[in-house]
């Protein structure tokens, strides 16, 4: 029963909206072949790894900065109108989100070019992101209405809401410069299967006194959706191919688009290293299935309105049908398909690195090839025990750029186990204390990674959840 | 050190099996009930000293308007309780008349509002009609399609107010509790 609970929420978390994801434990963890797909850049020491298919990295991420499942659906004896109100209607403001993150790699590989210092890297993964701000004002009309709120201003702009499902294929190189910088970029070639987004609205409904009659209502209104590969995937689902129609857009038969990644490692000495990365500078062009809903004009309104004097030639005309003309000319709601650009959530992370204590194996010099800067005939690297830092996460958001910082300890046993453990603080937690690990058997390489570890005892109560694993298949080469 | 690992190894464990939640309950998504109140105006009817003074008989006014507005499935479906206010204003120097009566589609009467004024000077009438479990039958408003007024002058057909543009008015509002 309570398996079925964990597996109700986690399924619930993950529809409330999808945030791209701050991967903080994956980032800089060299000894995963993951790590490459948030820092192109990172220092690797793979001749070649493998990661299992669809197997090889699966993360997600589901959440709200406001409001916790357990909030509202606590099995507490309060009423949940009560419940809604004082924690949701009543709390909660636009700069509030739902967001969360679905990634699915299906494969992904990797290899050492003749050049040792050169590593390839090749995948493709599926991607869904959603947020959602809470529309405060929209809220309020809804679970309250107009009524009696003479004056008051319903801030249309409070609907902001983006979400994609994208199928990714990315190439990258990586190259060690010298010994103490790498950097590297990747290609990626976007396939977008299902976009929305509605982030620039803008506008209010004003109730106020009338100058003829009791009320005057105001619309002004600035409103836009767009949306691609809805329709396509509607007709498919009535016609049953709902499948085929997901793989054939995710295999270029949707929007394309393209990014970029960049990235890189720098020792300023042999124990410091500083990262950088920029991910997803890129954009997708909807062309295929695009459709846009607007709602744009203003109108005052203060309903039938009748001077008899001045209509007394044409008293027998509609007068509703009039109005409700003259609103829909004043305000049109319009559709239309013409494609539009989309740019990705652009996303930066940046480190430092300090690593202290004994080196690992036998005065850093590796029984295996297993150590940074170990491969081929490149000069061994010290690797040590432990490492702590700082690490610096920013995504662009319709809503401005939202910030994370971690702090990290890295703990190495031998050359199988490595852990890392984080502390994070950003807008969902302040007591996000995170943890991970890399189990290296042989070839055989198995990470998993949980964060907001602290609200593990009641998920429900934690305003957010992720997790990340994977598994692969590792070569360094023979040793030397 | 075995023992620093075997902990650590024990406490992830331990995290991603044992992690769980407190009882919930999903089903009160049922109990949430969406009533919210609209208000906006329905109607103004302004009819001049002037005009009443040039039509000759007691019934100076009398107009069927098309009402939709109450048709609309999506409020018909939905409604559970409305209050139309009514603002009449007399600055002419007449007692006026003024009758509402709420037509369905085929023009049977379903409700009459009657509203008494005395020639100006005198205080604006405000009425609240309630409609729902404490007034009357919200059927009236579902099934109104029309709405007729009629407008008889109580006085005579030249005298005049000394108040700037004199005019019967009749302003209305409504605000409904819907459903959702």
């Amino acid at each position: 029963m309570r398996l079925c609970h964990c597996l109700f929420v986690a399924g619930v978390l993950l529809t409330l909206g999808l945030k791209a994801q701050n991967k903080q434990i994956l980032y800089d963890f060299n000894e995963i072949p993951q790590s490459l797909s948030i820092n192109p850049g990172v220092e690797t020491d793979f001749k070649w790894y493998a990661g299992v298919p669809l197997l090889s990295g699966i993360s997600g991420y589901a959440g709200s900065n406001g409001i916790s499942v357990n909030d509202m659906f606590a099995n507490d004896g309060v009423d949940i109108n009560l419940k809604f109100r004082e924690r949701a209607l009543d709390v909660l403001t636009p700069k509030d989100e739902f967001s969360s993150t679905l990634q699915i790699e299906y494969f992904n590989g990797g290899f050492r070019g003749e050049n040792t210092n050169i590593f390839y890297s090749f995948g493709g993964y599926l991607e869904l992101d959603n947020i959602i701000y809470w529309p405060q004002d929209y809220a309020y009309l809804l679970f309250d209405g107009n009524a009696d709120q003479l004056g008051r201003r319903y801030d249309l702009g409070d609907l902001k809401v983006r979400g994609s499902m994208v199928n990714v294929f990315h190439f990258g190189i990586n190259k060690r410069i010298d010994r103490n910088l790498t950097i590297g970029a990747r290609g990626k070639l976007y396939s977008a299967i299902a976009d929305y987004s509605s982030s620039t609205n803008n506008g209010h409904l004003t109730n106020i006194e009338g100058q003829n009659n009791r009320i005057a209502s105001n619309l002004n209104a600035d409103l836009l959706l767009r949306t691609s590969g809805f329709q396509d995937l509607d007709a498919a689902s009535d016609s049953e191919t709902l499948g085929n129609e997901i793989i054939s857009r995710a295999l270029f038969g949707g929007d394309l688009g393209l990014g970029l990644d960049l990235g890189f490692t720098y020792y300023l000495s042999e124990r410091t290293t500083v990262t950088g990365s920029l991910l997803d500078v890129g954009f997708i062009y909807h062309s295929s299935d695009p459709k846009s809903y607007s709602l744009n004009g203003n109108t005052t309104v203060e309903g039938i309105e009748i001077d008899i004097l001045d209509n007394f030639a044409s008293l027998d005309r509609d007068f509703w049908q009039d109005l409700v003309d003259e609103v829909e000319v004043a305000v049109p709601f319009k559709t239309d398909t013409k494609s539009y650009l989309s740019f990705r959530p652009t996303k930066l992370y940046a480190s430092i690195r300090n690593a202290f204590g004994e080196p690992v194996g036998n005065g850093g010099a590796q029984t295996c090839d297993c150590t940074a800067g170990s491969s081929g005939s490149r000069e061994l690297r010290t690797k040590y025990r432990n490492s702590v830092g700082g690490q610096l996460y920013m995504i662009n958001r319709p809503r401005g750029p939202q910030m994370a910082l971690t702090g990290f300890y890295t703990r190495r046993i031998g050359n199988v186990l490595a852990l890392k453990g984080t502390y994070t603080i950003d807008k969902y937690s302040s007591t996000n204390v995170g943890l991970g690990m890399n189990l290296q058997a042989g070839p055989i390489n198995f990470y998993v990674m949980a964060d907001n570890l602290l609200s593990y005892n009641n998920i429900a109560a934690s305003n957010y959840a992720s997790f990340q694993f994977g598994l692969n298949i590792i070569s360094w080469g023979r040793s030397k | 050190m075995k023992g620093v690992r075997f902990l650590l190894m024990a406490l992830v464990g331990f995290l991603m099996v044992t992690s769980c939640s407190e009882e919930q309950d999903f089903d009160q998504l049922d109990d949430l009930t969406i009533t919210p109140s609209y208000e906006a105006s329905i109607f103004y009817v302004k009819a001049q000293e002037t005009l009443i003074n040039r039509v000759a008989g007691l019934n100076f006014f009398t107009q069927d308007f098309n009402f939709d507005a109450f048709e609309e499935p999506f409020f018909t479906n939905r409604v559970i309780a409305g209050v139309l206010t009514y603002e009449l204003e007399n600055t002419t120097s007449k007692p006026i008349e003024i009758r509402l009566e709420f037509l369905d589609e085929a023009e049977n009467v379903l409700d009459t509002e009657v509203f008494s004024m005395d020639p100006a000077p005198t205080a604006i009438l405000q009425r609240d009609v309630a409609y729902g479990a404490t007034g009357k039958s919200l059927d009236i408003i579902r099934a109104t399609s029309e709405i007729r007024l009629t407008a008889i002058n109580l006085g005579d057909n030249s005298s005049v107010s000394s108040l700037p543009d004199a005019a019967i008015v009749l302003r209305s509002s409504a605000q409904f509790t819907l459903e959702l």
